[in-house]
């Protein structure tokens, strides 16, 4: 039998809460989410302490994964011992701009998770011997990750959007870990975890004691540090590499352009004309490359934002003998974006992904705080969240095809090939 | 503590429901039981392929995702061994949405041949990606049929080989979902902020007329007990020698899983546990180690496996592993170190209580195992296991006569 399709009800908007905001007298910023019954509570410190900061290779992550291997009244163990014991989550996390420091803990363990974060944060002693067994151990994993394709073809597509020197670019040689010194890290940590390069963002219950001990450590992080203004170099961006990886079954493949980061106008535009090319399970790469042509387990386009720049990419693995007709396919469908308005159910059925990832994210506490920090490293507040449902709402087919033409000309872009053998030069019909 | 009220409807399919009200989101989360286990020892990898083609469209909806995209929805599905399992979140006012949507491709699935062959395409190119272009890649593969001469579980759900992948018919797919997709054979739970009886009535409402009645449960011939030690060794283009050995241990239900689950966190349950404080840090012999439980239903294997610093001798890595083990056996661990790893694994419980999907994922598992209120009896069955119990059962698994161990040596495959 055939049965009807249930109406569908179309949340139109958010309402994301706007993280309370607060000004410490060190100058931190501190940004609270409250969530009430909820026994479970997130702390995170958000750095610009990122790689591109950094000042010999490798500093600014083994920094920040030394925090926690050693302070003035802990051992690396006992802290380890501690974390474990109150079954409190600690994590970190750095990538070109950020680094970031998470707790996660149990509102019974809330005091002495709290402990650890202040030992952690503002007493790290970065033992000499803890740097050793930390740089022997990364030096291997990170031979073992440069073994996969795409390992090596993330560090190359950025090498080849940003050039090898600059700091949105470089990779180091493995060895360069045993170059690292105490010196620099104990340097880039003074420069660094300081009060003006953090900011705060948590959920807590509606217990007031949990928000004052959050800012009275918040307070304790120090002034000072540097104050040399990041120079973002110009990129200069490279149209073709490859590294060849012999007898290899797939090749990975990134194609892309440098456009802008997040405060353009121009960005949730792309974010769409990117969603509607490879942004979601039935866009237009998918259905090409995966369900006609069946190159791929999958392949993604999506908008990238740093803090100095943003770029478009196109990513996927796919069999070696698809590779030259996958990049040929690649540039096909962005020829389409430009050449015929998106069809109305199409553009219906992007957005409607978009604000269905919005949704997902911003259902539950850690979600939330993960879109604040996101929106405080734009300089923005959650206010944008909302816009950005908004705009993504009102954008017409006539808009995303303007910008299709206007930001993907084929000449712009960058193609980058890892795998058994080269793609022959992409004739423009 | 999760709440939870279940039903079964007419037709065999069970419901469970979660209530959740601080949530805006519904998890709807449909688990059929059937797994890679099932299949012809012939045509592994069927159930996923057949996963794969449950995206493929039925005689009334042509694609499935588009509809579910259009609620403001995300949906995805996985296969293990055991069981195979597809979930949607969407607004909680499209829930009927994901209904209508799991209903009609229980009862309307249409493959043409076309869509099969473009789909076991996809599938291979999983296969490569996951399996074949990766260091390490094939670990599973190579363990499995290390471990396992009898039991289902000796191939793992992608399969033997491409090959049969390569090889499935139409007329196998149509058999398959006969066979298999029938509401007696599946577990609907939702967690969402209705109540119950509101779930259940929607569930009457787009399952109820769907017939079919339940299938006997498969059983499988146990594997036989290990008497000798196995050994693989493989020589591979990696960069670090790799070394796993793996232990029969028990089915989900038996209390050796859960004192399996307590050993492999005293080992390997965060960085203050045993094999990273003794190898990695102190001894310095391994860039890396890990040690964990499968967690199938049927009796499922415990694995530590690491890799080993250049220059260390795989012999001294493996004797240091075994001497770790044999630790755990002789010497009762303190009630510092187990209270430790119970508090760890209490807390987990209540982190993985956030997410309505988590939610509603765990509730199908804990059904299917046949004891659903366990999803709530965990922590407590946790906190009554003694250092006395965690040593005895120590001692029990890690005989070097029921290890597999199987190494990765550094060369040009």
């Amino acid at each position: 039998m055939k049965r009807l399709q249930p109406p569908i009800m179309v949340p139109r908007q958010i309402d994301l809460p706007v993280a309370t905001a607060t000004k410490l007298t060190n100058g931190v910023r501190l940004y609270h989410v409250s969530t009430p019954g909820q026994e479970v509570l997130r702390i995170s410190f958000v750095f610009a302490a990122g790689s591109a900061h950094q000042t010999a290779p490798f500093v600014a992550s083994t920094t920040l994964n030394l925090l926690s291997e050693g302070t003035q009244n802990l051992t690396a163990q006992q802290i380890a011992e501690k974390i474990d014991f109150y079954g409190s989550y600690y994590d970190v996390n750095i990538d070109r701009d950020y680094a970031v420091v998470t707790f996660c803990c149990l509102e019974k363990f809330f005091a002495p998770t709290l402990q650890l974060a202040e030992e952690i944060l503002l007493h790290p002693t970065f033992p000499e011997e803890e740097i050793a067994i930390y740089c022997a151990k990364r030096k291997q994993r990170l031979a073992v990750e440069r073994s996969r394709i795409t390992t090596q073809v993330r560090e190359l597509f950025s090498q080849a959007l940003f050039g090898k020197d600059h700091p949105y670019g470089v990779s180091y040689d493995e060895s360069a870990y045993d170059r690292l010194s105490r010196e620099e890290i104990v340097a880039f940590y003074r420069n660094y975890y300081t009060a003006n390069h953090c900011f705060v963002a948590c959920s807590l219950s509606d217990n007031p004691q949990l928000l004052s001990a959050v800012q009275a450590l918040a307070s304790k992080l120090p002034a000072g540090g540097s104050e040399t203004p990041f120079i973002f170099p110009t990129p200069h961006p490279t149209k073709h590499l490859f590294n060849p990886f012999p007898n290899a079954v797939q090749s990975a493949i990134r194609v892309g352009r440098l456009l802008f980061p997040r405060t353009h106008p121009d960005f949730i535009g792309m974010q769409v004309v990117a969603t509607a090319l490879g942004g979601y399970f039935g866009s237009r790469l998918i259905r090409n490359l995966r369900e006609e042509r069946g190159y791929t387990y999958g392949v993604f386009a999506g908008m990238v934002n740093l803090d100095h720049a943003g770029y478009l990419a196109i990513a996927t693995e796919v069999a070696s003998e698809a590779t030259q007709d996958t990049v040929q396919q690649i540039f096909l469908e962005m020829e389409r974006l430009c050449n015929e308005p998106l069809p109305t159910e199409e553009l219906e059925n992007v957005k409607r992904v978009m604000l269905s990832e919005v949704l997902r994210i911003i259902d539950g506490p850690f979600g939330i705080v993960d879109v604040t920090i996101e929106n405080v490293q734009n300089r923005t507040d959650n206010n944008y969240t909302n816009r950005f449902v908004e705009t993504v709402n009102l954008i017409t087919a006539e808009k995303v095809q303007d910008l299709a033409i206007r930001y993907l000309q084929p000449s712009k872009f960058t193609t980058v090939v890892v795998g058994d053998c080269d793609i022959k030069p992409i004739t423009k019909r | 503590m999760i709440s939870y009220a279940e039903h079964t409807l007419s037709n065999g399919l069970r419901v469970i429901a979660h209530r959740d009200p601080t949530s805006r989101m519904a998890a709807i989360n449909l688990l059929y039981r059937v797994g890679a286990r099932n299949e012809n020892p012939n045509r592994t990898g069927f159930a996923h392929l057949f996963e794969h083609l449950m995206f493929r469209g039925t005689h009334d909806i042509p694609d499935f995702d588009t509809p579910v995209q259009m609620a403001s929805g995300d949906n995805n599905a996985f296969t293990n061994n055991d069981y195979t399992d597809y979930y949607i979140t969407l607004p909680k006012d499209n829930i009927e949405t994901a209904l209508w949507l799991e209903a009609d491709r229980m009862m309307g699935l249409e493959i043409s041949a076309e869509k099969l062959e473009a789909e076991k395409k996809v599938v291979i190119e999983e296969y490569k990606q996951r399996y074949l272009n990766q260091p390490y890649g094939d670990q599973w593969l190579l363990l499995r049929a290390l471990c396992y001469k009898v039991h289902p579980y000796r191939w793992a759900t992608i399969g033997l080989t491409p090959d049969h992948v390569r090889d499935a018919t139409l007329d196998e797919v149509e058999a398959f979902y006969h066979r298999f997709y029938l509401p007696g054979n599946a577990i609907l739970s939702v967690a969402c902020d209705l109540d119950p009886d509101t779930v259940f009535r929607l569930a009457e409402k787009w399952f109820g007329e769907i017939k079919g009645s339940s299938l006997p449960s498969a059983t499988f011939d146990p594997e036989p007990e290990q008497t000798a030690a196995r050994r693989e060794i493989v020589v591979r283009d990696v960069p670090a020698t790799a070394i796993t050995i793996a232990f029969p241990t028990g089915a989900r239900l038996s209390r050796n899983f859960y004192l399996s689950d307590v050993i492999s966190d005293l080992l390997a349950g965060g960085s203050s546990a045993r094999l990273y404080q003794h190898l990695v840090k102190e001894r310095q012999l391994f860039s890396a180690i890990n040690a964990y439980i499968t967690g199938d239903l049927d009796p499922g294997l415990f694995v530590v496996t690491g890799q080993l610093h250049p220059e260390i001798p795989t012999q001294r890595g493996e004797e240091a592993i075994w001497q770790e083990l044999q630790d755990l056996a002789s010497t009762m661990p303190t009630d510092y170190e187990l209270e430790k790893v119970k508090n760890k694994f209490e807390a987990e419980t209540i982190f993985g209580e956030i997410n309505v999907m988590n939610k509603a994922m765990n509730l199908g598992f804990y059904d299917l195992t046949g004891d659903l209120p366990l999803i709530n009896r965990e922590v407590e069955i946790f906190r009554s296991i003694s250092a006395q119990e965690v040593s005895t059962a120590a001692a029990e698994m890690f005989r070097p006569e029921r290890s597999n161990t199987l190494i990765y040596e550094i060369g040009k495959a």
